[in-house]
């Protein structure tokens, strides 16, 4: 077929090839402009004196920044994210982590039902794990508190946590931890000498990962949080007023926050693969 | 006779309906260098993780020391294993890797830095003590998972299939490391290999396993003059095996008739409680090493001669190997030096005779 | 048996030494009374409640299925629902089309390294502010907004964008696409080249094989991509709420009114049961479908 095509048609074909190489090319670039652009948007905006976000941009301002600054709102809504996710990217990597190792090492009776329960969570929209976190806890009498959004966090982000750290397992030598045994190493010795450095790269990549959900999380916070507003719930209610530049500034930290952290936990996953044991 | 130093007793294990050893009876002495062979899939290394602790037998008892092993946990034993994979500690460099037996022990630092450095040292990979394992070639590694095992100084080393993942010429240079290692230290080693040739070259003693039962244990000599059954005669190679029916049988000789001939067989072997007394019309089969086969152009005056055309050699070093034909199709190898080779006329068409010495030919027991 | 075995070696690792293995159960229970006090605990709860009653603005427990006749009787529920499904079924297929010529290129047309730093950088959104963007979005898409504005130097516009099926739709597709290109975009740089590669020799033209030979062979992991699409279009309130104006509203908005005006929770658990129902089946269905084998083969 190829032999046949005459030599114009062939360099006709290559220059089709050509061109939908690029357009495709370009069609990806579109695609990223769209999903950047509305975080782009605001860190610009946020800068922007204007009242109301537009093109001409006026003159640049730290006002929006001064404002929330001066806002103890803001300040408390800070401190509340922060022990949330720092407390939520402990117990989910924790708990993660012993699922992991489960399934890694360990057969058992009803282990798919067992698998299903750590990993639905996050495949139910979370309006509905909100309702249902809210009517749980206030029957518990649990409700209202901080520590209700850590639960609750908590219940899901540990599948992230753990499926980072099993796709980690993976990579053991299945022999590492017996040979462990072998030379003398009681099995929880052996999971503190050889299982968990092992996997220690993998831990902090959850951690931070686990924390970045937490802190970005604002349906289930909205609904259990009460009167301990984190940030995210602090910014939907700014917005539900009006429109605010402050949200520009807010949001400009929040991403700089959730970024770091995504990055950080990216570094630390793909760092694993640097050292893997044949 | 001294006190064997591992007994296994009736051992059978089992996964599920998957029986990998049936029925194990073995003892191995103090200061021995055995080998467990086989192909894979017959037992040799679940014997070994059995003798670790690793797995639990179904069904008999393991003794190491006078002491009833089963219920002991690996951790408080000191069988340490060199894995096939080596499964050395990625995140740990190579001292640190061999002083973690003595970390687990709860040894002072001082004392395991020293230990560690003088094993390695002795294995000769000092120089890679504060190296990554990761970026040793497959030689260092092996010495340092050696120096890990050994630096508890242990009564009973554990080897499974060390070398299998090392290049030939450094294969040969490990199994004199070993076998001097051994020898220094007068401790058991347990070997599990497939491997005939590193198995013959290093034990005192080697068990041929099959199906999870032994097929024979012994001197590598033994194993290979004198195999007990049809099954280590194949796995051992370089075997001729010949079937037929007993024509005469006396005390000394039995003679067989094969498609391709009548042969005298001795009767007698060295394992006399296998000794099977044959009758005339038995069916007899008998094996003839391929190094004891004599080639020539011209037929010879012996009894045990075979005429056969020649199908192809090989040659592997100063070693050739013929591989001939009979007229009934029956295949014969023939080892012999490639000097040896230059004074038969072996280039010209035409037959081919192989004859050997009567007592050179070993009855199978099964 | 060599320890290379995956058979004797997963069931040698199983300790058969106690009936009651501490270690083992230390890192298998936390996992399952956490889940059983905090997931499965609510879920369940919850449905109860949509059983519940309410007088003098308390929930009392009981068995009625007031709730229920109350809900599926109204008007809005249903016109609530067909909306919310047909937003979250435009959303799927819009979002799978957009996403699969930039899945293509990543997967055939770009370097690995280019892939991989593609994937990185998509998988960030997916863990920032999602609310951040869609504000945005709001004041980009606005009458005397941005992109208004960016258009009026073409002497274009302006458009009503806000508080348009439109609106919505942008902001379904903020959350979703980024994910969908990446689970895309695994699904394609699985397949075999070789098989395209045998397909073009075969006289394949380029686009015919995307459909005869990629899409099948990715199907797979096409639809999984697409179902991922629809859960968490159709469980989204904030795009249809400051987007799409919430007139009327979608399943979600109707529980957060329910719920934060009325004190009405048992209602709300109807609609959040409703959905639940929904998305098992729908998921079912697409998973039915995704892992289905032809007969014919």
């Amino acid at each position: 077929m190829r032999n046949e095509t005459k030599p114009h048609a062939q360099k006709n074909n290559l220059r089709n090839q050509f061109l939908l190489d690029w357009s495709l090319r370009f069609y990806v670039i579109l695609i990223f402009v769209f999903v950047f652009a509305p975080i782009v948007f605001s860190v610009i905006f946020s800068f922007n004196s204007a009242r109301f976000p537009t093109i001409p941009l006026e003159s640049f301002t730290l006002k929006w920044y001064e404002t929330i600054w001066a806002d103890p709102d803001v300040w408390e809504a800070f401190r509340n994210s922060i022990i949330v996710s720092v407390s939520t990217a402990l117990i989910a990597t924790t708990l993660g982590f012993c699922t992991a190792y489960t399934d890694y090492r360990y057969r058992f009776r009803f282990k798919s039902a067992y698998l299903a329960l750590v990993l639905l969570p996050p495949t139910i929209p979370l309006i509905i794990m909100a309702l249902a976190m809210l009517a749980w806890f206030s029957k518990i009498g649990a409700s209202g508190q901080l520590w209700s959004v850590i639960i609750a966090h908590s219940v899901l982000t540990a599948p992230f946590a753990m499926a980072i750290i099993r796709l980690r397992l993976n990579q053991m030598n299945k022999d590492l931890e017996s040979a462990a045994w072998n030379l003398g190493a009681s099995e929880w010795r052996a999971m503190r000498e050889v299982v968990f450095p092992f996997c220690k790269p993998a831990i902090l990549s959850a951690l931070f990962l686990t924390a970045a959900v937490s802190f970005d999380e604002f349906a289930i916070a909205w609904f259990v949080s009460g009167l301990n507003k984190t940030v995210p719930v602090l910014i939907l209610e700014i917005v539900q007023g009006n429109i605010d530049p402050q949200v520009n500034a807010i949001g400009t930290i929040v991403f700089l926050v959730s970024m770091t952290l995504v990055m950080i936990a990216q570094v630390f996953f793909f760092l694993r693969q640097n050292r893997t044991s044949n | 006779m001294n006190t064997p130093l591992v007994v296994f007793e009736n051992v059978a294990k089992h996964f599920g309906d998957f029986v990998a050893v049936k029925e194990l009876n073995l003892a191995i002495n103090a200061g021995e260098f055995i080998a467990i062979m086989g192909p894979s899939g017959c037992g040799k290394t679940t014997t070994l993780r059995m003798l670790a602790g690793l797995d639990q037998p179904s069904r008999g008892s393991i003794y190491i020391g006078e002491q009833l092993m089963n219920d002991v946990r690996p951790h408080q034993r000191d069988t340490p294993l060199v894995w096939q994979s080596l499964a050395l500690f990625p995140f740990l460099n190579a001292r640190e890797n061999v002083e973690f037996g003595l970390k687990m022990r709860n040894q002072d630092a001082q004392i395991r830095r020293s230990k560690a450095m003088e094993w390695l040292e002795r294995l000769g990979v000092a120089e890679f003590a504060e190296r990554n394992v990761d970026t040793l070639s497959g030689g260092q590694r092996q010495r340092v998972a050696l120096a890990r095992s050994l630096v508890t100084e242990p009564q009973l080393l554990l080897l499974d299939e060390p070398l299998s993942a090392l290049d030939a010429h450094l294969v040969i240079r490990m199994q004199s490391v070993l076998t001097q290692l051994q020898r220094e230290l007068g401790i058991t080693f347990v070997y599990v290999t497939h491997s005939q040739s590193e198995a013959f070259a290093m034990a005192d003693r080697v068990v041929v396993m099959s199906n999870g039962e032994i097929a024979q244990a012994g001197v590598p000599r033994d194993i290979y003059r004198e195999p007990a059954n049809r099954f280590v005669a194949e796995f051992v190679g370089r075997n001729n095996i010949i079937s037929g029916t007993a024509n005469t049988v006396d005390e000394k000789s039995i003679q067989v008739k094969a498609p391709m001939g009548t042969f005298d067989v001795p009767t007698k072997t060295n394992t006399p409680d296998t000794d099977k007394k044959f009758s005339a019309g038995d069916m007899v089969t008998f094996v003839i090493a391929a190094d004891l086969v004599q080639v020539t152009r011209t037929k010879p005056k012996t009894e045990n001669s075979v005429e056969c055309s020649l199908i192809s050699e090989e040659f592997v070093g100063s070693m050739v190997t013929l591989f001939l034909e009979t007229a009934d199709g029956t295949e014969f190898k023939v080892q012999l030096q490639e000097r040896e080779l230059s004074t038969l006329d072996h280039t010209t068409e035409g037959a081919f005779y192989l004859s050997w010495q009567s007592d050179s030919a070993h009855v199978l027991h099964g | 048996m060599t320890s290379r075995d995956p058979l004797t070696h997963q069931v040698a690792n199983k300790p058969t030494r106690k009936l009651f293995d501490s270690f083992a159960l230390s890192w298998r229970l936390p996992i399952i009374v956490w889940q059983t006090l905090f997931f499965l605990g609510p879920l369940i709860f919850m449905v109860a409640m949509s059983f519940f009653l309410v007088k003098n603005y308390r929930m009392q427990e009981a068995f009625e299925f007031v709730n229920w006749s109350k809900m599926f009787s109204r008007n809005y529920f249903w016109d609530s629902y067909f909306l919310t499904f047909t937003l979250a079924t435009l959303s799927t297929a819009i979002a799978s089309l957009l996403a699969f010529p930039a899945s293509f290129a990543l997967a055939f047309k770009v370097s690995p390294a280019v892939r991989r730093w593609a994937l990185f950088l998509l998988i960030i959104p997916f863990f920032t502010s999602y609310l951040v963007r869609i504000f945005s979005w709001y004041v980009i898409l606005a009458e005397s907004g941005a992109l208004n504005a960016l258009l009026d130097t073409f002497g274009l516009g302006p458009y009503t964008m806000l508080n348009t099926k439109f609106g919505t739709l942008v902001g379904y597709m903020t959350l979703t696409l980024p994910l969908v290109v990446v689970l895309q975009t695994f699904a394609l740089s699985n397949i075999d080249r070789n098989l395209v590669q045998a397909a073009h020799n075969l006289g394949c033209s380029p686009f015919r094989s995307i459909y005869a030979v990629i899409m099948p062979l990715a199907k797979t992991g096409l639809i999984v991509a697409a179902l991922f699409c629809f859960i968490l279009s159709f469980g989204d309130f904030v795009s249809p709420y400051y987007l799409g104006g919430s007139k009327p509203p979608t399943l979600p908005i109707l529980i957060i009114d329910t719920t934060k005006s009325g004190q009405q929770w048992p209602r709300a658990a109807v609609v959040a049961v409703v959905m639940m129902v929904t998305l098992i089946t729908i998921a079912f269905a697409a998973l039915a479908l995704a892992y289905r084998t032809r007969a014919s083969r």
